[in-house]
């Protein structure tokens, strides 16, 4: 049996868990807040590229001019018009629950605003390379698959080179490591947080478009991808980029190859086991640094 | 997240709850009930006599229906047949053999609850006190509201649900028109044989791709005892969760066991995800066959474009069976209604007919006497022929052959269709199944 398609298979799905997750860590490595809105927030990108892409017939990727500022602002206006607020009133607690709240009844709003817009329906976008197929020997990946490993990976070394090579980034960085101090060296929180959100959801609207020509859109489209991000963010460690880059190999690898020797329905069970395991045997995670 | 989650759960205890309170409260009533219920029906019968006729100028059928909730639509569709199948019995004369009786009905609303089933039954037998009682969409429904009406000794015809058990609990009351659930997959089966012998095709082994939850586990129970009757092999059995991410796993496993048929079950998410998923991965069978649930959702065909074509289905009635009746009385529909019949919609047309049939050989509204009839029943002409040219109940009052006929997803005029294919006395005029699998 060989496993070369269930690996570049594994691959191509864990670069697009990868992306999310990347979005969920950043916004927890500066603003230490847990946005439970996250998948929501990848709905509502599909479900506007979708919209869109229905409309116009553009091909998705070039979308990414209209879909991924439009999610930035969305980001950037939710820090600062929904969160902040919250955070600020619970600056002076240790265990801030407020935020985690707000975010989860923002989904839940989101998920129903969808569902009275768009309708539960489930579609898809048939783009006309959909159902291209590249075969490599005995490995078949999909056009959409391929073209979104492409995108991810290009989009992960960008944000990597914003990161550590940009004075945006380094601020970032800064602000995730010891916002105080960053805050007295000149650094704008409120800004940089704002940015993170927006960058977060930006990258979101870069998964959906990679989503949309080869998965369905529905309201509920998020909750799938948000579980398998949390469990890759919390496998990588909290807050890391890298981690979150290796954690969702993992997670798309146990996921598929896992799968040739045991049935699917077993296979996400195995995917908390690993998840249990890494908690119980290193709690921060592979590439996390221990909470104090 | 926790929290809602508990909340959740609390809700759903407690309506679970709720739900045993309201059976065990109708338990309780029963006893006073049964005897208002026996008392009404002696007096409508002590008029008639034991079995000669009697004249009466109303029939009262109770029809029990989700008309809200999440299946009102269907709940809909089902009363507009059993509408317009009464119009039509009434507008020819009524029941002649009781003087020309008019057919009544008395809707109910489920809600597409079992709880609430219960209780709505109740009410038909005990304050409406109707004669007999049809309906039902969901399984559950059909399970509960049963119960009450054989325990009232109320005649109880189920056209639509399928779930095996309905009739296997030795119920003296209950008929049902539907096929069970597990026959469905029994001609999956016997489709392939037959056409597998007819086309020289030669098959032996069999993948079952199927959705984790008693659906999907209770059609691989049936088709591990059709499929190795039939002498082929099951190489594959592989169940994954609903709400999965990414089925290219799946069908990569099915790709590596190269079975000659893959079966599927799947509602629509799943179904389009792993339709995709075969055809990109070149997954290349003797057949693909479904177990319609997603495959027959309206939305499939968007969600796949031309992936699915030459896949199978399987289902009860397709628009274009070639059956006495199915063209005119759905047109008729249609121009009445505004949209076409579904399976339901059919099942519910076809048990008026049978249940006038009945009524007409009962010459009496005495509940023993229709029950009586209802299991004589040996109909071979008439509107329900749109469902099944023949119609007998075996002994449990289970319908003996219930119809089942299998469609091919194929273009017609460019434009992605459901084209009944078999068998092939019922097939689109002018169409034959394509077999083997040769995309």
């Amino acid at each position: 049996m060989s496993l070369m398609p269930s690996i570049i298979n594994g691959a191509s799905m864990g670069a697009i868990y990868r992306l999310i997750a990347m979005g969920l860590t950043l916004i927890f490595g500066t603003m230490r807040v847990t946005n439970f809105a996250h998948g929501a927030m990848l709905m509502l990108s599909m479900i506007t590229a979708y919209s869109v892409w229905a409309a116009t017939g553009i091909n998705p990727y070039l979308l990414i001019v209209i879909i991924g500022p439009l999610m930035f602002f969305v980001g950037y206006a939710t820090q600062l018009f929904l969160i902040r607020p919250v955070l600020k009133a619970e600056s002076d607690k240790n265990d801030p629950i407020g935020v985690l709240l707000l975010t989860a009844g923002f989904s839940i709003v989101l998920e129903n605003l969808a569902l009275m817009i768009f309708g539960a329906d489930y579609r898809m976008a048939q783009t006309d390379f959909s159902n291209t197929v590249f075969t490599f020997g005995r490995t078949s990946l999909s056009a959409p698959r391929l073209y979104g490993l492409i995108i991810t990976l290009v989009v992960s070394a960008l944000l990597w080179a914003f990161l550590q090579c940009t004075e945006p980034g380094r601020q970032l960085r800064a602000t995730g490591q010891d916002r105080n101090t960053a805050a007295l060296m000149g650094i704008n929180s409120e800004q940089t947080f704002a940015v993170a959100f927006g960058i977060s959801t930006a990258l979101l609207a870069v998964a959906g478009l990679v989503l949309l020509p080869f998965y369905y859109v529905t309201p509920s489209v998020g909750n799938v991808f948000q579980t398998r991000a949390f469990i890759v963010v919390v496998l990588g460690g909290l807050g890391s980029v890298p981690g979150a880059l290796v954690g969702g190999i993992i997670i798309g690898l146990i996921e598929t190859v896992a799968a040739q020797f045991m049935t699917a329905s077993v296979t996400s069970v195995l995917i908390y086991l690993v998840f249990l395991i890494v908690l119980f045997v290193k709690p921060s995670g592979l590439f996390g640094t221990p909470f104090h | 997240m926790k929290k809602a989650l508990s909340l959740l759960l609390a809700l759903v205890m407690a309506l679970s709850l709720a739900a045993c309170g309201g059976s065990s409260s109708g338990g309780g009533s029963s006893t006073g009930g049964a005897s208002s219920g026996g008392s009404s029906t002696g007096g409508s019968s002590s008029g008639g006599g034991s079995s000669s006729s009697q004249k009466v100028d109303e029939i009262l059928i109770g029809n029990l229906l989700p008309l809200s909730g999440t299946a009102a639509s269907l709940g809909k569709i089902g009363q507009q047949a059993r509408d317009m199948a009464v119009e039509e019995i009434n507008a020819a004369g009524g029941i002649k053999s009781m003087g020309g009786a008019q057919i009544k009905m008395i809707y109910a609303d489920s809600k597409g609850d079992s709880a609430e089933g219960v209780t709505q039954t109740e009410k038909l037998i005990t304050q409406d006190e109707v004669q007999l009682i049809t309906g039902c969409y969901q399984s559950g429904v059909a399970m509960a509201s049963t119960e009450v009406a054989e325990r009232y000794q109320i005649p109880y015809f189920v056209p639509v649900p399928s779930d095996d058990q309905i009739t296997a609990r030795g119920m003296k009351y209950i008929f049902r028109l539907a096929e069970k659930t597990s026959w469905r997959n029994r001609d999956q089966v016997a489709f392939i044989q037959d056409m597998a012998a007819k086309t020289g095709t030669d098959i032996k082994t069999w993948a079952i791709v199927y959705e984790s939850s008693s659906w999907g586990q209770g059609a691989l129970t049936a088709l591990q005892q059709y499929i190795p009757e039939a002498g082929y092999e099951i190489v594959l059995e592989e169940p994954y969760n609903t709400g999965t991410t990414d089925l290219t796993p799946v069908c990569l496993k099915v790709k590596e066991a190269n079975p000659d048929v893959v079966l599927m079950v799947a509602y629509v998410s799943e179904a389009a995800l792993m339709t995709n998923g075969f055809i990109e991965q070149g997954v290349k069978p003797k057949a693909f066959i479904a177990t319609s649930g997603g495959f027959a959702d309206p939305t499939y065909f968007d969600l796949v474009g031309d992936n699915c074509e030459y896949f199978f289905d399987i289902s009860t009635w397709e628009p274009d069976v070639n059956r006495p009746y199915s063209a005119e009385t759905n047109a008729k529909f249609t121009e009445k209604y505004g949209y076409g019949m579904n399976a339901e919609a059919v099942k519910a047309y076809a048990a008026m007919y049978i249940i006038a049939d009945a009524l007409e050989r009962a010459g009496s509204t005495d509940p023993d006497a229709i029950c009586a009839a209802l299991a004589e029943t040996n109909l071979t002409e008439g509107p329900q022929q749109m469902y099944s040219s023949e119609i007998v109940f075996d002994e449990t009052g289970q319908m003996i052959n219930a119809p089942l006929v299998i469609s091919q997803f194929r273009k017609v005029d460019g434009v992605m269709s459901r084209v009944s294919v078999w068998p092939e006395s019922e097939a689109r005029v002018g169409w034959t199944a394509e077999f083997p699998y040769s995309k």
